[in-house]
């Protein structure tokens, strides 16, 4: 009986030892893996191709999740340290290196990998917009019936205003088997108004629907938001400009334009409010308008 | 003759069937397949894909791991309990006896790649929570794992026959690994400067196994099916590859003397 209570008695201390061991050690592993996360990759994608055997397609899908942590513990790094909620918008203030690698190595073990390319098309061109296009081109050359990844290729030459060559991509795509029939109109519209926020709506909403990865449609949502909050504040500053007109200067607060605001969603105050709920400022004296310091939705 | 055949392998089957080692590969293999829906919904809309990645990739390697360590085991099993004696005393010939034992092993790998199969197919389902066309675009792929299976079995007998278990499981290793290196090889013999290179690499990929014709999951997992050719192709090369095996295992072991 003593003896039962002696092995208790050790098999509980070395228990709470063993613990609070792991406990250390596992702070320890934080900053290890803080310091790995920069690091290169050991394989390039043809090597661990090569090395994984019939096994290439576990191999890219560990490759897979192992980019979405890598995004994932950044996200969070970045939330812990600005004490705030991460947007999904400015991937470029991450420092994500390691993502085009990560999703190279995914891709080339396994080149069917739709999801991978995609996302990298959503994140990327704001990390490193070359990257984006050499990934995006290589899935094309992979899948080249894929017109989805037209699309994203597309959407990236867009961003960085090359019209022409979004225009191209799109028209290539159109060409594709059983693509829908607005790829062709955004080639005409890439060529014919690029830049004008009505092509951006069309991208947008393209995006969403072809789309079914929560990242693409969160920054799909964004960016739509920054356009309905674009459109909203040419529409005010028209109000504003009218009552300038009419009484020879400019308002002093929105409770004097209460009757034209109404369509808008408005604060307690009467302060018509963006997609974020922060409410537009009046600047320059009452005469022109502009997005709260405090909104959330992307400039 | 042929029932002397089928009677050895009916008793090879219902021996392995009994082996509890095997009902734990076969556990672990299912297990994994199960924690493939976990793994899943880590990753952000591919969890199909991965439950058909991890599933047939465990199917492929457990079912490598059951050709080489129970097929190494066979012949040496039998002349271990010197069973072999009573056996080959009977009228039936050391090739019958190979073979005989061969198709055994084959029978049992078919019902664990089946239950496995089943296994992955509801994975498939449950990750969906309806029915997934997958379910059904899985089974050419798990036939090319089972080819894939029958050459290593094959394999594992040829060294088995003139080998102890141990070095005979490490060679069928190796051979597994060199037969997914195949392309490699080719690749190798076409960038060599000298012509005996050439030579040597061009003969190994030729003579080693090539198990690059039964590699399909990762198409699979995008719901891409290898064609009929392609699988009509692999069907043969396993029978021609296997014929070869066994030929050599049968002429090996008919020199061996067991006294």
């Amino acid at each position: 009986m003593k003896m039962d209570y002696l092995l208790v008695l050790i098999l509980a201390v070395c228990l709470s030892g063993a613990i609070g061991l792991s406990r250390q050690l596992g702070q320890h592993r934080t900053d290890i893996a803080d310091a790995h996360a920069q690091e290169q990759l050991y394989l390039n994608g043809r090597s661990a191709r090569r090395m994984t055997l019939a096994f290439n397609g576990l191999a890219a899908d560990w490759y897979w999740m192992r980019s979405l942590q890598y995004v994932g513990r950044k996200i969070v790094k970045y939330e812990d340290d600005h004490s705030g909620q991460f947007g999904l918008v400015d991937f470029s203030s991450l420092d994500l290196q390691m993502l085009a690698p990560l999703l190279d190595v995914t891709t080339t073990l396994d080149p069917q990998f739709i999801a991978a390319y995609e996302y990298g098309a959503v994140i990327l061109p704001e990390v490193n917009p070359e990257q984006a296009i050499s990934l995006l081109e290589k899935g094309i050359a992979a899948n080249p019936n894929s017109w989805r990844l037209h699309q994203h290729l597309g959407y990236i030459y867009w961003q960085r205003h090359d019209y022409a060559r979004a225009s191209a991509v799109y028209e290539a795509g159109a060409k594709l088997p059983g693509v829908p029939p607005w790829m062709a109109a955004m080639a005409a519209r890439m060529k014919a108004e690029g830049g004008s926020r009505t092509a951006a709506r069309e991208m947008y909403e393209h995006l969403r629907e072809s789309s079914g990865d929560p990242s693409v449609q969160q920054m799909v949502e964004h960016q739509l938001a920054r356009l309905d909050a674009l459109d909203e504040l040419d529409a005010l500053r028209q109000i504003l400009e009218s009552f300038k007109q009419r009484n020879r200067r400019c308002v002093t607060s929105w409770r004097e334009v209460n009757g034209e605001v109404r369509r808008f969603k408005l604060d307690d105050t009467g302060a018509p409010v963006d997609a974020s709920d922060a409410p537009y400022r009046l600047i320059n004296d009452g005469c022109d308008v502009d997005f709260d310091p405090k909104s959330k939705v992307s400039r | 003759m042929f029932g002397q055949t089928l009677a050895i392998a009916r008793n090879t089957f219902r021996e392995a069937v009994r082996d509890r080692v095997l009902y734990n590969l076969i556990l672990f293999a299912l297990l994994l397949i199960g924690s493939a829906i976990f793994i899943g919904e880590l990753s952000a809309g591919q969890e199909t894909k991965i439950v058909v990645d991890l599933g047939l990739s465990a199917m492929l390697l457990f079912g490598a791991f059951i050709a080489i360590f129970v097929g190494v085991g066979l012949v040496y099993k039998e002349i271990e309990r010197r069973t072999l004696y009573a056996i080959l005393s009977k009228p039936i010939g050391r090739g019958q006896f190979l073979l005989g034992k061969y198709l055994g092993l084959n029978l049992t790998l078919l019902l664990n790649i089946v239950v496995m199969g089943i296994g992955v197919m509801a994975a498939l389902v449950y990750t969906r929570r309806a029915w997934d066309p997958l379910a059904v675009k899985i089974w050419p792929a798990i036939l090319l794992i089972y080819l894939e299976l029958l050459i290593l079995t094959a394999v594992a007998l040829l060294f088995s026959s003139f080998s102890s278990p141990a070095l005979s499981a490490l060679l069928s290793f190796f051979v597994f690994v060199i037969g997914h290196f195949s392309t490699d090889l080719k690749a190798l013999s076409d960038s060599a400067s000298s012509a005996t290179t050439r030579w040597l690499f061009r003969a190994l990929y030729y003579v080693l196994p090539n198990f690059s014709n039964f590699s399909a999951i990762t198409p699979t997992a995008h719901g891409i099916n290898p064609g009929t050719r392609v699988v009509a192709g692999a069907v043969l090369y396993a029978v021609l590859y296997a014929g070869v095996l066994l030929s050599g295992a049968a002429l090996i072991f008919r020199g061996r003397n067991f006294k």
